[in-house]
């Protein structure tokens, strides 16, 4: 099984990449390849799909390898970046600006309504970061992971006020952002989310040898030379930022980064190197076959594809528990 | 300056943390290759002691020295290259094989991309080799049983290729097989891989007949130090434990077995 579990998931990858953009509410047949097709199918294909289906990869995967790595550094099964409050500190600066009725962008290329959500989600990660930090002897993980959830809340409520006080318009906007979706329009959000995952990915690789340590234990990480502290930095501010980028392009996609870092290490084990690559193509593939599935099954109209991937995880995430159990 | 033949010098090492103070004043010194047994009642700050000289507690005031070098300045895999450690074995839950687990142990060798040297692999052989685990490599970590997942530990500690290894009561959890077994692979890796030995025990036994030389610790403070043959002057262990105790002579031994009295075999 493990012998072929690269070449599986590569291929499974490079399969879902090549068939997904003809999938939709407008079926684009294959043979329209060679045997030539219309503008509007083109312009379907060209700009809306092929970023969609890039804008899907690079966020699953960014979300799988940040969970691979939090779930590592937290040595606990259940930690995911949602946990830490970057998707609810996200949602608040999204919330916030439709609130105050905003309308901008930077060069025509990155949306106000992403700067501020992308704002929310450091001020949140910030404040746990800085509540870990307050305390004598560092960030222990208990204290990040309550405190995260305490965030959570916060933001939580915040969100749930300003939604109140707002208009039936507003208050859809707001919702349909906290749903998560990857409409995507033209490459541009590429951009952002391409390098971020690059980085990160980059990032959880040169760690990976760390991150095993880091699964043994704390003591036993810091008897063999891993500096814990330093390290658990350069990895909060790195999955940080790059959550960042992705909750504010696309809003929260849950279950992701919870998810597909437990079925990798299925498939390859426990090495954070071989999970790092695993979760690269396989948290995209996961991501874009969901959303080919949310603008397909209710088509012509489509599923925020946010609330397909909790639907899914939820289920499987059960299915995994109980079998786990024999 | 004065300079020192001593290979490990602790001076005046101090821990507190918050209000409580762990460890107070604590100076003792340890020439290469020798084994020394930290004992002492519950609580008395054996593992924190063992912890501050392994840096593994880094708020604490005194000096360590390493053949005169302080470990202050040195970076953490400079530390791992010349302590390796056995924890308490207790609850580790591990998600690797035997073997993998011992290669993660190379990491305080390897450059920030990881590549297995020949070095590495002939480490990790050779402690395999040495702890006697060559035959349950393969074996995921948790399916071991306790005598050898104490066994898997130390083979790792030794793959670290450190000089000195610092062991975390290690046959506080074993069966009386197991716990005769470790001993003698403790004292194999002592005397025959000539790795200077710290350890940390309640066992006042495996002290006795293992160590080279004995520290007590109570309440924090340095008690006594001394060897086997002193340990057992009369009132010593009992000022350190406070309970009495008894001695018994099994054949052709030296050195006697104690037991608290009251304890009736």
């Amino acid at each position: 099984m493990k012998r072929f579990a690269f070449p599986l998931l590569i291929s499974f990858f490079v399969l879902t990449m090549l068939i997904s953009p003809f999938i939709g509410a407008q079926t684009i047949p294959f043979s329209t390849l060679y045997n030539g097709m219309d503008e509007g199918l083109f312009n379907i294909l060209w700009e809306l799909r092929m970023p969609r289906v890039l804008l899907g990869w690079t966020v699953g995967s960014i979300l799988a390898i940040c969970g691979m790595i939090f779930q590592a550094m937290f040595r606990n099964p259940l930690a995911s970046p949602d946990m830490l409050g970057v998707s609810t500190g996200a949602a608040c600066g999204a919330v916030l600006y439709i609130r105050f009725g905003f309308a901008f962008s930077i060069m025509g290329i990155v949306p106000g309504l992403s700067i501020f959500a992308f704002i929310g989600a450091l001020l949140a990660t910030s404040a746990i970061y800085i509540a870990g930090n307050l305390r004598r002897g560092g960030m222990s993980e208990a204290t990040l992971l309550l405190a995260g959830i305490a965030m959570s809340f916060l933001f939580g409520s915040i969100n749930m006020i300003v939604q109140y006080g707002s208009g039936f318009v507003d208050s859809f906007r707001m919702m349909r952002w906290s749903m998560g979706g990857l409409q995507a329009i033209g490459f541009s959000d590429l951009y952002l989310t391409f390098p971020a995952l690059i980085i990160i990915f980059f990032v959880a690789y040169v760690a990976g040898p760390e991150l095993n340590l880091f699964v043994c234990g704390e003591d036993i990480a810091a008897s063999r030379g891993v500096s814990v502290n330093a390290l658990r930095r350069i990895l909060f501010i790195s999955v940080s930022l790059a959550v960042g980028i992705a909750v504010s392009i696309c809003g929260p996609i849950g279950f992701v980064g919870l998810m597909v870092p437990h079925i990798c290490r299925k498939f390859v084990g426990t090495d954070h190197r071989r999970l790092a690559i695993a979760s690269l193509f396989f948290g995209g593939t996961f991501l874009v076959i969901c959303d080919t599935a949310a603008r397909t099954l209710w088509s012509p109209a489509e599923v925020p594809v946010g609330v397909l991937t909790s639907c899914i995880g939820s289920i499987f995430f059960l299915v995994l528990l109980l079998r786990a159990k024999k | 300056m004065v300079n020192s033949t001593m290979y490990l010098e602790v001076k005046n090492l101090s821990l507190s943390i918050g209000e409580a103070h762990i460890l107070q004043d604590i100076s003792f010194s340890l020439n290469k290759g020798k084994f020394l047994a930290i004992i002492g009642p519950n609580g008395a700050g054996k593992s924190s002691l063992l912890k501050s000289i392994g840096r593994l507690y880094k708020q604490i005031s005194g000096e360590i020295l390493f053949e005169g070098r302080s470990t202050v300045s040195m970076k953490s895999k400079e530390i791992a290259r010349l302590i390796a450690w056995v924890h308490q074995a207790g609850s580790t839950s591990l998600p690797f094989t035997v073997k993998e687990f011992a290669k993660m142990a190379r990491y305080p060798w390897q450059t920030a991309l990881g590549l297995d040297t020949k070095q590495d692999v002939e480490a990790v052989e050779k402690a395999l080799y040495t702890a006697g685990v060559e035959d349950i490599a393969d074996r995921e970590f948790n399916t071991l049983s306790g005598g050898e997942r104490q066994k898997a530990l130390i083979a790792a500690a030794l793959a670290q290729g450190a000089e000195v290894l610092f062991l975390d009561e290690p046959t506080s959890f074993l069966d009386y097989r197991h716990q005769v077994e470790t001993l003698k692979l403790i004292e194999h890796i002592n005397k025959k891989e000539n790795m200077t030995i710290l350890l940390v025990t309640h066992d006042i036994n495996l002290a006795l007949h293992g160590a080279d030389e004995i520290l007590a610790l109570k309440h924090g403070k340095l008690a006594w130090k001394g060897d086997s043959k002193t340990l057992l002057s009369e009132g010593v262990l009992e000022s350190i434990f406070d309970t009495t105790f008894q001695s018994f002579f099994s054949d052709g031994q030296t050195v006697p077995y104690v037991a608290p009295k009251g304890m009736v075999f």
